[in-house]
């Protein structure tokens, strides 16, 4: 049996289970808070940050991410106040300038609002989101990669850069990569610092409210409402 | 002398969380970690190969590898800094011919920088061996690497 | 030694101790601490120990090897008691002299004296120095009292008395209202009231509770937690164990930076002897409360300061900070209750209950109250940690402890603790040392670090070090501190080599406000200070590097040459030797003069010539 608490989202009433997080509560009713690390079924971790909400409370607003935030009774939650927007919106153009060839990353970074981002590409295309890595542990419990050195040297790794036995070859870190779902062929490369604008008219459609599931590619690719 | 890895390992066995304390007399007492050191911690302790291996990577107490003979550290901290850390540093690549955090060709020197060991009063400081040389300057430097060379070549020198 | 098994027998030792030590003459007080250290003080002690053994002395005189004076930059430094003669940069071979004349005959070895480069006159006394005296020393004043290795000395100036006071007859919540009467605040950095934080722990549901000294201290230009913890460890063992059994916890953990050797054998050993005078262990002070004491070495990481990364590496892992929806009062070490404190609030704590909290409360400001321990380096003539009354201006410490710029340059800012704080000017000098006042100003007093900058120093330069800094030293786990201060450090370096847009300005503030309000923990959010701080008080200096591709100070390579002066130089050849790129070519005593194409523009040469003939435009 699931205890309920009643929270609001931007303005709508909605009945949380206790225990879970602000964004799965959202996400169940069909309220798309952008957000890349967080994966149904694992641990959050709090790392892209793209899920910021303005948690507030006894008259003041505190900026947080909505997937380590439990819902508690009475929470009144605004994931599309101007200022969260803003910041949103710069922490997408720096994913997005990191990786520029992720499809998934492009359609993030458009619905957040980055149309021409102001740094130079970057072709890391890791950005450290940490879905591989958590599937491998916590789904299949292989440790057999890990986030390794830290700062600008953090980086996906094996141990001691040699695949180890316990990888069963099971492809999930593959399959959940937000690198993995085929590139935009649009002219997105590095130093090329414009969108080919395929995936922004999907995105500013007339019809797309803040808020709304747009059905993102990376939502698509990965069940993002497969708890619903 | 050094204490062996089972020594090491005695009491502390299948206790995840001595993890970093172990790794810290592996260090000390070996000069690095090697890779049969961090699967035998792996196994003693009961933590995964892939955690141990982060672990070592994360923090700079931690080596890989084999350091030189003689390890010059140079600090940067913030006081350090504005009273002129940059061209000690600069001396000390240009004399070594190696890179920060490298090893001489030869295994006699290792050259490493430390974001601040706290002698900031005395700024700058570097520390050759463990012992500290405070107020240092470009010149001193020079003359305490080859004061360092010169006892190696005439079979004085002891790290 | 025995157990001690109470109060009245605690009390009972301690002035049996001082009675022993009533009729002693004369004390020798050798600064231990590790600045002294590095300028081989430990000679002069060896010295000394060898003149009282082998000289008729004994008994007539005593040594003590303390912790850290404070005044680092005149060390070794020997005080002579009780008529407190201050030796300063004592050798080794001055030894000798100092017990002949003044030990055995009383008279002054002028030579050794101090002499106060404002004024150009001596001073006798330690107590005379102004460095000294415009300090409220309350806390560091006591580590030259006590021999680090030395229950019998801390206990001799009224140690471990606090605890028994509390044990025997201050409940656990009494001693909460006490601290928070005496308006404690976090000394880490943070300066959250302590008594919230104790009292949230007690109330937190959990058999098993912890409480963590943390002496991780990583900012650069910071080293009073070391000062404290190596010079009186007692005194940090007192206050968690005080702090344990007001919260109820029964295990505590020091967790201290491993580039500490010296503060770690000092905190192991005063917890063994602590174990073996009952002050740690089972029925502590027959007061039926138990609880004990381990260290923790950190393994080189500034982010283990932060409260959720530290208990991470406590726990074995990687020091990742988690976020703090949940707090650590509630869900901690091991997921249980758990406070932590740094190494300085711990030793205040003693200090109130023995003073009493209005003692505390009457230092200071309105919300920053009692003391503060800094560490003054950079370009000041007096550098070392000194204890400042909250509401000290800046300026006095600058001006009177710090006696001014160095060689003459004058003083342009200062910078405040450390990679999270920020850069003040020097007309905001009068501003007090205080929490609030200074975080409003766009920097903070952190855990203490005092740096002061004179003319020579760029500030776009500072901007970046601290950047670099905090690109190092993030754990790299969320993107506005990975990615948004590297984009930071990306910018700021454009503007040092003279790649600078003026629209970038607004760029920096801009993301700089996005990483402070975006980035997972205190760290992160903290990393924009330097750069937003030094953009808002040294425009100047920015605009200077971007619209005229010029660095005021002179520090930034890539926007100024290196010439030798034809005029100045005398063909010397030290520069030539001190060069390690082969850049400068000339033959002995003949004009020497500086390729280019090979040039790095280290400084070296700068710094080498005796003649000021290198010129930097």
């Amino acid at each position: 049996m699931h205890q309920n608490v009643d929270l609001v989202i931007d303005g709508s009433k909605i009945s949380g289970r206790r225990g879970e997080t602000v964004l799965d509560a959202a996400l169940r009713y069909g309220i798309c808070i952008p957000h890349l690390c967080h994966m149904p079924t694992l641990t959050d971790i709090g790392a892209c940050r793209l899920c910021i909400v303005d948690h507030i409370k006894n008259g003041r607003s505190k900026v947080t991410t909505s997937c380590t935030l439990l819902v508690q009774e009475g929470m009144v939650i605004d994931a599309n106040s101007e200022r969260v927007r803003g910041l949103r919106r710069n922490i997408a153009e720096l994913l997005v300038t990191q990786a520029p060839n992720s499809r998934a990353i492009q359609d993030i970074a458009l619905r957040c609002g980055v149309t021409e981002p102001r740094y130079e590409f970057r072709s890391d295309d890791c950005v450290l989101c940490g879905r591989c890595v958590r599937a491998c542990k916590e789904h299949y419990q292989a440790h057999a990669i890990g986030f390794v050195g830290r700062g600008q040297e953090r980086h996906v790794e094996y141990p001691f850069r040699e695949k180890p036995e316990s990888c069963i070859m099971c492809r999930a870190c593959v399959t959940l990569c937000p690198m993995s779902i085929t590139p935009c062929d649009g002219p997105m490369k590095s130093g090329e610092g414009y969108f080919c604008g395929k995936c922004a008219s999907l995105t500013q459609a007339p019809q797309y409210e803040a808020g709304d599931c747009t059905r993102c590619d990376l939502g698509e690719g990965f069940d993002c409402s497969g708890h619903l | 002398m050094a204490n062996s890895l089972d020594t090491i390992l005695e009491g502390r066995r299948s206790q995840p969380h001595q993890l970093i304390e172990v790794l810290q007399d592996v260090q000390h007492d070996h000069g690095y970690l090697s890779r049969e050191a961090i699967d035998t911690v792996s196994e003693s302790l009961g933590v995964p190969v892939m955690e141990v291996y982060r672990v070592a990577n994360f923090y700079t107490a931690f080596t890989l590898e084999p350091r030189g003979k003689h390890v010059i550290t140079l600090c940067k901290g913030t006081a350090c800094h504005v009273r002129g850390a940059n061209p000690l540093i600069e001396q000390a690549l240009g004399l070594l011919d190696v890179g920060e955090g490298e090893t001489t060709e030869n295994g006699l020197f290792t050259l490493e920088t430390v974001n601040c060991i706290g002698t900031c009063a005395l700024a700058p400081v570097v520390v050759l061996n463990g012992v500290y040389h405070p107020l240092m300057t470009p010149a001193r430097l020079r003359a305490l690497i080859n004061r360092v060379r010169r006892e190696e070549e005439e079979g004085t020198g002891h790290a | 030694m025995p157990k001690i098994a109470s109060f009245a027998e605690l009390k009972a030792f301690g002035e049996q101790i001082t009675a022993d030590r009533d009729n002693e003459a004369i004390l020798m007080t050798v600064c231990g601490g590790p600045g002294c250290q590095a300028t081989r003080c430990h000679e002069v002690a060896a010295e000394l120990r060898k003149e009282l053994d082998s000289t008729s002395l004994n008994g007539k005189a005593r040594l003590r090897v303390t912790g850290c004076h404070g005044f680092c930059e005149q060390g070794p430094i020997v005080v002579i008691d009780p008529s407190n003669i201050f030796y300063g940069q004592v050798k080794p071979a001055d030894v000798k002299e100092i017990v002949d004349r003044t030990v055995r005959k009383g008279e002054v070895v002028e030579r050794l004296l101090y002499v106060d480069p404002s004024t150009g006159k001596t001073v006798l006394t330690e107590s005379e120095i102004p460095f000294y005296k415009a300090q409220t020393p309350t806390l560091l004043s006591q580590n030259r009292r006590v021999d680090p290795w030395s229950m019998e000395d801390y206990l001799a100036i009224g140690g471990y008395a606090a605890l028994a006071r509390v044990l025997a007859e201050i409940d656990p919540e009494k001693v909460i209202s006490r601290i928070e009467a005496s308006g404690l605040r976090g000394r880490g950095g943070g300066g959250f009231p302590t008594a919230a934080k104790w009292a949230a722990c007690r109330a937190a549901h959990g058999e098993e509770k912890y409480v963590i000294c943390n002496a991780d201290e990583g900012d650069p230009g910071a080293f009073m937690d070391r000062g404290v913890l190596e010079g009186n460890p007692h005194s940090v063992l007192e206050g968690m164990i005080i702090g344990a059994w007001a919260i109820g916890a029964n295990e505590g953990y020091i967790y201290v930076r491993n580039e500490y050797p010296m503060a770690v054998e000092h905190a192991k050993q005063a917890i063994n002897q602590a174990r073996e005078y009952g002050f740690l262990g089972e029925d502590i002070l027959g007061s039926g409360m138990s609880f004990d004491i381990q260290v923790a070495r950190g393994g080189g990481a500034f982010v283990c300061g932060e409260s959720t990364a530290l208990m991470a590496s406590l726990e074995g892992k990687v020091g990742e900070p988690r976020p703090k929806d949940v707090h650590t009062v509630e869900h901690g070490l091991w997921n249980r209750p758990t406070t932590l404190n740094n190494v300085e609030t711990w030793a205040n704590v003693p200090a109130i209950i023995n003073n009493g909290a209005a003692w505390f409360a009457g230092m200071g400001t309105d919300n920053s109250k009692g003391t503060k321990i800094l560490a003054l380096t950079g370009e000041v003539k007096n550098t070392g940690l000194v204890e400042v009354a909250f509401g000290t201006p800046i300026r006095t410490v600058v001006e009177e402890i710090g006696g001014g710029g160095r060689n003459g340059r004058a003083v342009k800012a200062v910078q405040t603790g450390g990679p999270s704080g920020g850069c003040l000017p020097e007309s905001m000098f009068d501003l007090p040392v205080d929490f609030d006042v200074l975080w409003e100003k766009g920097s903070m007093i952190g855990s203490g670090g005092l740096v002061v900058m004179d003319e020579n120093t760029c500030m776009v330069d500072i901007a970046k070090y601290f950047l670099k800094f905090l690109q190092d030293e993030s754990c790299g786990k969320c993107v506005p501190c990975r990615i948004g201060v590297d984009r930071l450090l990306e910018i700021v370096t454009d503007i040092t080599e003279g790649r600078g847009r003026p629209e970038q300005i607004e760029l920096l503030k801009e993301l700089g406000e996005t990483v402070a309000q975006t980035a997972l923990c205190g760290l992160g959010k903290t990393a924009p200070n330097p750069v937003l701080s030094t953009l808002r008080y040294f425009a100047e200096e920015y605009e200077a590097h971007i619209n005229e591709n010029r660095c005021p100070a002179g520090v930034c390579t890539e926007l100024v040459e290196y010439s030798i002066d034809a005029r100045t130089c005398n063909g010397c050849g030290a520069c030539l030797k001190a060069c390690p790129y082969a850049a400068i070519q000339g033959r002995k005593d003949k004009l020497h003069t500086i390729d280019l194409e090979l040039c790095t523009k280290c400084g070296i040469c700068l710094t080498t010539c005796n003649d000021n003939a290198v010129v930097v435009q």
